[in-house]
């Protein structure tokens, strides 16, 4: 789910940057109330626990060779609460991009905002929606369960969203959507399961760590997991279905250009003013603005001439560019090897 | 404890590892912004840009091998997204790279803008991660106002990862050793929770420990750094040689290639 640098256009990054500093400032400030600064360990270490979670798999039914991790952004934010939880996942996402490269950097906002925020509160109000009267086992297993399915299904669909409107879309909207939908309706479902497995065993353990969040006895039956397991099946067979007989037509459109209509421009630059600008920012400083379909529908000829000039300077600014890197490595080398003789 | 193996190279010391890691956290950022603007079929350009980040890498002695290794490791999600492209835009345009001249699909172009666009931010990402220690960044961090509780928080987590998937480690062999074939559902998921929650319990044990070291040598809430950034000659030279380097890529050189 981690988003790439190459899925954003800069207006969007920036936005969704600015969403995230913005609420993780907000979250720091009221989490200063909350947590005491003896808590300040315990959160470090939790962070460093989810990586290692993620290391722990188990095998998925019915695809061999697949195994499953957990998440954990609902988990620790039962345990922890949703602002801790919060900015633990934070900076999870953000270690994960600095340290591991994992997501870009301009893209931190979009995963920072879509797996750490929005599955913290998300998760925890729907656990809490549920759990709020007295105890049954049912409803803290369906809470738990609804949470993390539905929040990770949230932070799932702003994927496609950002790119949407970042335009940079080729893949046509609905089949983006339907697929990060369906891939992270078996993560989900997955963590739902581990979640309270997980919470099960805490609750035999260590009974004072989630005295707050957890009253009765949790447990996994095996009724549950199996009436799991069910609806599941429906869920992703009803959804096939709906996806083999052709997506509903309002979805059917794209951001990005569509062949069939060379006229049909990308849908939302008209829209915004903010991205209107940028685009026109852009037009004005790149050579060649529009795609280059556009210029060979202007006239063979022309085209033609256009694109030997530019092929040369392309060519060019290749072997340029390369010739550079290897008189930088060479030159380099060489003066290390000269170091080192002196030293 | 295998501290220090992804970021093994940022304890090394070359001119890069020396100027500002503020300046080079800022420079990064601006040169991800100015590869990520330009036009969606863009390709021979993004060559030219990654002599930036290149320049970088062998300045500061990072082998260029661990950097595509690095590069390679994160990118299947990108790479099947930039692969989907030509199938999705089939349009014929014509594309020229010195003597050759050829019809090619749209998509082929987007994938090939889309890798390299890819390739060229990792490689300033990894310019900057390998030649910055991790307090460095972090103070960077500070300064530049993200919040105290949050710098706190990613100083532990960079400190003790490696603690916990030492342990999980361990717990997975103990797994190994004694599961040899598959159990079945119910049973994985039961043998995969308890280690998890073994997991769980050990760290907060750690945790507790920890906070009972901090308090005893009077943590209250603060972060205290020994290393101090200043902003040298040095590193405006930096900020010069890179700024003009962008604005020569994208003002001129950005006018006669594609």
């Amino acid at each position: 789910m981690h988003m790439a640098n190459e899925l954003l256009s800069v207006p969007v990054a920036a936005g969704t940057l600015a969403i995230a500093a913005g609420g993780l400032g907000i979250i720091c400030r009221k989490a200063r109330q909350v947590i005491s600064s003896d808590k300040i360990a315990l959160m470090g270490i939790m962070g460093a626990f989810i990586f290692a979670a993620q290391m722990i798999n188990f095998q998925l039914p019915a695809m061999p060779g697949t195994s499953g991790h957990m998440v954990g952004a609902v988990l620790l934010a039962i345990i922890l609460g949703p602002h801790a939880g919060a900015i633990v996942i934070s900076s999870v996402v953000i270690i994960q991009c600095l340290i591991f490269q994992d997501g870009g950097l301009l893209a931190l906002g979009c995963n920072i905002i879509n797996m750490g925020l929005v599955p913290s509160y998300l998760g925890f109000f729907l656990y809490k929606s549920f759990t709020a009267g007295p105890f049954s086992n049912l409803r803290t297993y369906i809470g738990a369960m609804l949470g993390c399915v539905i929040a990770i299904e949230a932070g799932a669909v702003l994927v496609p969203i950002q790119a949407a409107l970042s335009g940079v879309l080729v893949v046509p909207f609905a089949t983006f959507l339907v697929t990060m939908l369906g891939v992270h309706l078996l993560v989900g479902f997955v963590e739902g399961l581990i979640t309270v497995a997980v919470l099960g065993y805490i609750q035999q353990v260590r009974p004072d760590i989630v005295s707050d969040s957890l009253v009765g006895k949790v447990r996994l039956s095996r009724k549950a997991v199996l009436v799991s397991l069910a609806v599941f099946a429906i869920v992703i067979a009803s959804g096939l279905s709906l996806f083999a007989c052709g997506f509903p037509d309002g979805l059917e459109w794209s951001y990005a250009e569509r062949p069939d209509q060379p006229d049909f421009g990308p849908m939302i630059s008209n829209e915004n003013p903010t991205i209107a600008k940028a685009d026109d920012f852009q037009t004005r400083y790149s050579p060649l603005p529009d795609y280059s379909i556009r210029t060979s529908e202007m006239g063979k000829v022309t085209a033609e001439e256009i694109n030997i000039a530019a092929g040369w300077t392309s060519f060019a600014g290749v072997t340029g560019a390369g010739l550079t890197m290897i008189f930088v490595w060479l030159t380099a080398r060489i003066l290390r090897r000269k170091n080192t003789v002196e030293a | 404890m295998h501290h220090a193996h992804i970021d093994k190279f940022a304890y090394q010391d070359s001119p890069v590892h020396r100027l500002d890691s503020r300046v080079k956290f800022l420079v990064v950022l601006i040169f991800t912004a100015v590869v990520l603007s330009l036009p969606r079929t863009s390709v021979s350009i993004l060559v030219c840009y990654a002599v930036g980040p290149f320049t970088i890498l062998v300045l500061g002695r990072i082998p260029l091998k661990f950097a595509f290794k690095q590069i390679l490791l994160v990118s299947p999600f990108i790479l099947v997204l930039a692969l989907s492209c030509p199938f999705y835009d089939r349009n014929p345009v014509s594309a020229a790279f010195g003597p050759f001249i050829g019809q090619v699909w749209a998509g082929w172009l987007r994938c090939f803008n889309i890798v390299g666009k890819f390739v060229v931010t990792m490689l300033a990402l990894i310019a900057l991660v390998s030649t910055t220690r991790f307090a460095d960044l972090l103070t960077a961090l500070r300064k530049l106002a993200v919040p105290k509780l949050l710098i706190i928080q990613l100083g532990f987590l960079y400190r003790y990862i490696f603690v916990l998937i030492d342990r999980a480690e361990h717990i997975l062999r103990a797994r190994a050793g004694r599961k040899l074939r598959s159990l079945g559902f119910k049973a994985e998921l039961k043998t995969a929770s308890s280690m998890l929650g073994s997991l769980f319990i050990r760290s907060l044990a750690t945790a507790e420990h920890i906070n009972i070291a901090m308090q005893a040598r009077g943590f209250d809430g603060n972060w205290r750094c020994l290393s101090k950034l200043q902003f040298r000659r040095y590193d405006l030279l930096f900020v010069l040689v890179s700024a003009v380097f962008m604005l020569v890529l994208y003002f001129c050189v950005g006018h006669f290639l594609q």
